[in-house]
């Protein structure tokens, strides 16, 4: 499990980043896509979200601008051109690891 | 917000990270909590489980420390030093620095307050807990700029004569004057 751990934290960018393809999500709901995303296993504590998304938007990838709900402010982010061109690189590169790790795998059985 | 334990975690966030920061993770929390009431679990037990499912407190903090605009701009900042160092020792020695007429407090100023900046962007370059101390580079930032600036302007006046060497090491300074300027606006929190 916590190797599980490990090895999620190491594509956690690429997985905030898929989280936003389909349009502007805040925290809580980037967390939850990702949990009903992944049938309930990528389960990552909230609190480690936030952080994440805001390394991401200083580096360019997300562009996060503030509303109101529920008569409190709330952060919502999106992603930018350059966090979409990331996206299609990161998805590429895990489609060719992921063929080349199943053939080497499904020969060896 | 009804529950104190609620209530002592966002204390605690606006304690210890920018208010923006804080807000932002609040909101977070407040929203896991609600999820919860929503789903007809009690105050207290709701409440509790936010609390877990959000992670604790100390970690959390850890977390937004660990990936401070501040930090990350203090290890790059700190990381140019060896580089424009070396190349001002090597420029400094050849042109046979020690013969020229700069005043000696002058120049224990400098060493002074380039040591007291390189010794607060280490700090916000190691911090892992406190968020406060990240911001150090804030303030260490433009002392960089104004040394690296101060360093040119003197070896402009003092120097006997302009060497490739004190070319190649003011031209470092002036490079690193731009990624500070550039990095500084970054620090900002939003």
């Amino acid at each position: 499990m916590r190797a599980e751990a490990q090895v999620l934290k190491g594509h956690l960018d690429t997985l905030l980043l898929a989280s936003l393809a389909s349009g502007p999500r805040h925290g809580y709901a980037v967390k939850e896509a990702l949990r009903a995303g992944s049938g309930a296993r990528f389960d990552l504590p909230t609190g480690t979200i936030y952080p994440a998304l805001r390394r991401l938007e200083a580096a360019g990838l997300v562009k996060g601008t503030w509303a109101e709900a529920g008569g409190r402010r709330r952060r919502i982010y999106e992603l930018t051109p350059a966090g979409h061109q990331r996206l299609s690189r990161d998805r590429a590169s895990w489609r060719d690891f992921a063929a080349a790790m199943s053939a080497i795998l499904e020969a060896a059985r | 917000m009804t529950s104190p334990l609620i209530a002592g975690y966002v204390s605690g966030l606006r304690r210890q990270l920018p208010a923006a920061v804080a807000e932002e993770a609040a909101d977070g929390l407040i929203e896991t909590y609600e999820q919860h009431l929503a789903r007809g679990t009690g105050q207290h037990e709701a409440a509790r489980a936010a609390v877990a499912e959000f992670g604790d407190l100390a970690m959390v903090v850890g977390e937004f420390t660990r990936q401070a605009p501040g930090r990350r701009a203090a290890r790059m900042l700190l990381a140019t030093g060896p580089v424009v160092g070396a190349c001002w020792a090597a420029a400094l020695i050849s042109g046979r620095a020690w013969t020229w007429q700069v005043p000696a407090a002058a120049r224990l100023s400098f060493g002074a307050v380039l040591l007291l900046a390189v010794t607060a962007l280490a700090a916000a370059a190691t911090s892992r807990r406190s968020y406060r101390r990240t911001r150090l580079t804030a303030a260490a930032g433009p002392v960089i700029v104004i040394l690296d600036a101060a360093a040119v302007a003197a070896v402009s006046l003092a120097a006997p004569a302009l060497t490739a060497g004190l070319g190649i090491a003011a031209a470092a300074s002036l490079g690193r004057i731009v990624l500070t300027a550039w990095t500084l606006p970054r620090l900002a929190v939003r």
